[in-house]
């Protein structure tokens, strides 16, 4: 399991997936900060035209909290470039037969589907460690006397429903032929559970709810409106796990 | 003891039938050659003992412990060499053989030595260049290499030389040979001429069932083994001696290839002519009858090119199973 782990990274850096990765998860992270220090200055530069619409623009004051709503804004973007590079994960090696070798030669299915979670848990994690240590950076940086309330556990939430996302990912990869496939599984999902966002019953079960970080940190809610969600998103991650290596057990390569 | 022991083996895919109960055993140390028309079921029988299909009815037997679908513990003693095999491009081939020793569970020490030797086998030495830059020919002889890597006992190889210019396919009959020291090989082809080159043994599948199976010599020696070719000088002599025999004559022939009918001789005299388009060759299936046919041509003054005793290839048996199947 070693060796294929060890393969996976060699694939990561040679195929320079994990350069495109760093970079767009730099930039995320530097967006953030950078977009709320600039707002003052663009608000500025659009005073006039604003005014002529007959808009009266007050005094624009940003903080620390203006940085951290980009952060949340920013997100689903992270989340959403990594599904998108991971979505060939398993469905690229079905298609050019590479794992046939490496089944018939002795090393189990269950080892090559825990080789590939880990590599895709641990790059989401790592690249989002990434993407919050430099908004965290330059913000304590610039604004660094705000004080900010529950911040870490309102980014773990966030991360703990990207990894949700990733087991579906990884669900649909043992199913699918290729990588729209995966794409059209795990995004139905989600579509799904937005849809079922709008039944107050059941609102806060979802794993949707972990977004919400906000709004921990803004004060409006308090950590135990999230655990609910937290269990089922745990469960559910730990149940997709599961069903993913049965199903990658049986499935033809 | 045997390597390999198929029973019966039987899959369908949706409408088709592909395999018909195909039994097949392959005794250790031998190259065994598996022949079939392409779609006859090859592919599918090896990956059947691969574990990497599901068969719906029958048994694989490998080294005496069971295939089944799925992960099955029995790939331990497979090497395989699949008909387009496919790497991980990134990699040169050395740290490829490194992999697949790791992942087979070789001893550490063990695999680098391993690896060099293989490489330098299959011709490929000192190469340094990743993967993705091969040609099919490099490609094939890497896959003997990470193949025969973890001392399979045996090894698997489906059309390793269908797709290979002349010299690519001398190259990896000649790799092949020298790993029959090693370990038993199955081996799959259309190519018929590879197989008299380097098997023991053969199976012929035809349309998901073995139909013929044996040593080379006792294939060969089944069908075909008393006719004898006689060309004459003057093609319109070959009337005077169908008709003498009861044959086919040249009109009937060239009508009976026309229709796709294929083989005549099962229904016609001792006398035939070979082939529609050498109206001055003529087959004689009967050599017992040889004293009486020379007889005819010294009576009436026929002159001949030569009589010969004709050589049975597996091509034509391969040619004449087909047809009589047919029928």
């Amino acid at each position: 399991m070693k060796a294929f782990m060890k393969k996976e990274w060699m694939e990561m850096t040679r195929t320079g997936r994990l350069l495109i990765l760093g970079i767009l998860f730099t930039i995320f992270g530097i967006m953030n900060p950078a977009i709320a220090k600039l707002t003052p200055w663009m608000m500025e530069m659009m005073r006039d035209s604003i005014a002529q619409s007959g808009l009266q623009l007050g005094e624009v004051t940003v903080n620390a909290m203006t940085s951290w709503t980009q952060f949340y804004k920013n997100a689903p973007m992270t989340l959403l470039v990594i599904v998108l590079m991971s979505s060939g994960v398993l469905t690229n090696e079905y298609q050019s037969g590479t794992l046939i070798q490496v089944v018939t030669k002795g090393l189990s299915r269950k080892k090559v589907m825990l080789s590939k979670m880990i590599v895709v848990y641990g790059s989401w994690t790592a690249l989002y460690l990434l993407y919050f240590g430099i908004t965290y950076g330059y913000t304590e940086y610039y604004w660094g006397e705000d004080k900010v309330e529950k911040l870490p556990e309102g980014v773990a939430f966030y991360w703990l429903f990207g990894v949700f996302v990733l087991a579906l990912l990884l669900l649909f990869s043992t199913i699918a032929e290729n990588g729209g496939q995966v794409l059209m599984g795990t995004g139905g999902v989600i579509a799904a559970a937005f849809f079922a966002n709008y039944i107050p019953k059941i609102q806060k079960f979802l794993p949707l709810r972990l977004m919400d970080g906000l709004q921990l940190t803004m004060g409006s809610q308090e950590i135990k409106d999230f655990i609910p969600a937290m269990i089922c998103c745990g469960v559910s991650i730990i149940a997709c796990g599961m069903i993913s290596i049965v199903l990658f057990d049986r499935r033809r390569l | 003891m045997n390597v390999l022991e198929i029973s019966g083996l039987e899959k369908r895919f949706g409408e088709k039938q592909v395999l018909r109960g195909v039994d097949l055993v392959v005794p250790e140390k031998k190259v065994y050659g598996f022949v079939g028309r392409n779609g006859a079921g090859k592919t599918t029988t090896m990956k059947v003992i691969l574990g990497l299909l599901a068969a719906d009815a029958g048994e694989v037997t490998v080294c005496g412990e069971k295939a089944h679908y799925g992960n099955t513990k029995t790939n331990r003693f497979i090497g395989y060499l699949p008909d387009v095999p496919e790497y991980y491009g990134f990699m040169t081939p050395m740290e490829y053989l490194r992999f697949c020793g790791e992942i087979s569970g070789l001893a550490a020490k063990e695999i680098g030595p391993r690896s060099e030797k293989l490489l330098r086998l299959v011709g490929l030495g000192g190469e340094k260049h990743r993967i993705k830059g091969f040609s099919r020919g490099m490609k094939q002889r890497l896959g003997i290499a990470q193949a025969l890597l973890g001392r399979p006992r045996l090894l698997i190889c489906d059309e390793p030389t269908s797709a290979l210019d002349p010299l690519g396919r001398k190259e990896i009959l000649d790799v092949l040979v020298a790993a029959k020291e090693e370990t038993t090989i199955l081996f799959s082809t259309h190519v018929l001429s590879d197989v008299e080159h380097i098997c023991d043994e053969m199976a012929l599948l035809n349309d998901g069932k073995i139909v013929m199976q044996g040593s080379i010599e006792e294939v060969k020696s089944k069908r075909r083994g008393s006719a004898t070719e006689i060309q004459l000088e003057h093609p319109e002599d070959a009337k005077l001696l169908t008709e003498a025999f009861g044959g086919v004559c040249a009109e009937a022939r060239a009508r009976a290839d026309a229709e796709a009918q294929g083989d005549l001789r099962t229904n016609a005299g001792a006398i035939e002519l070979l082939q529609a388009e050498r109206p001055d060759t003529l087959l004689l299936k009967d050599a017992d009858r040889l004293p009486e046919v020379l007889r005819f041509l010294a009576d009436h003054k026929i002159a001949f090119v030569r009589i010969e005793k004709q050589e049975a290839t597996l091509e034509d048996i391969f040619l004449d199973v087909l047809r009589s199947e047919k029928a």
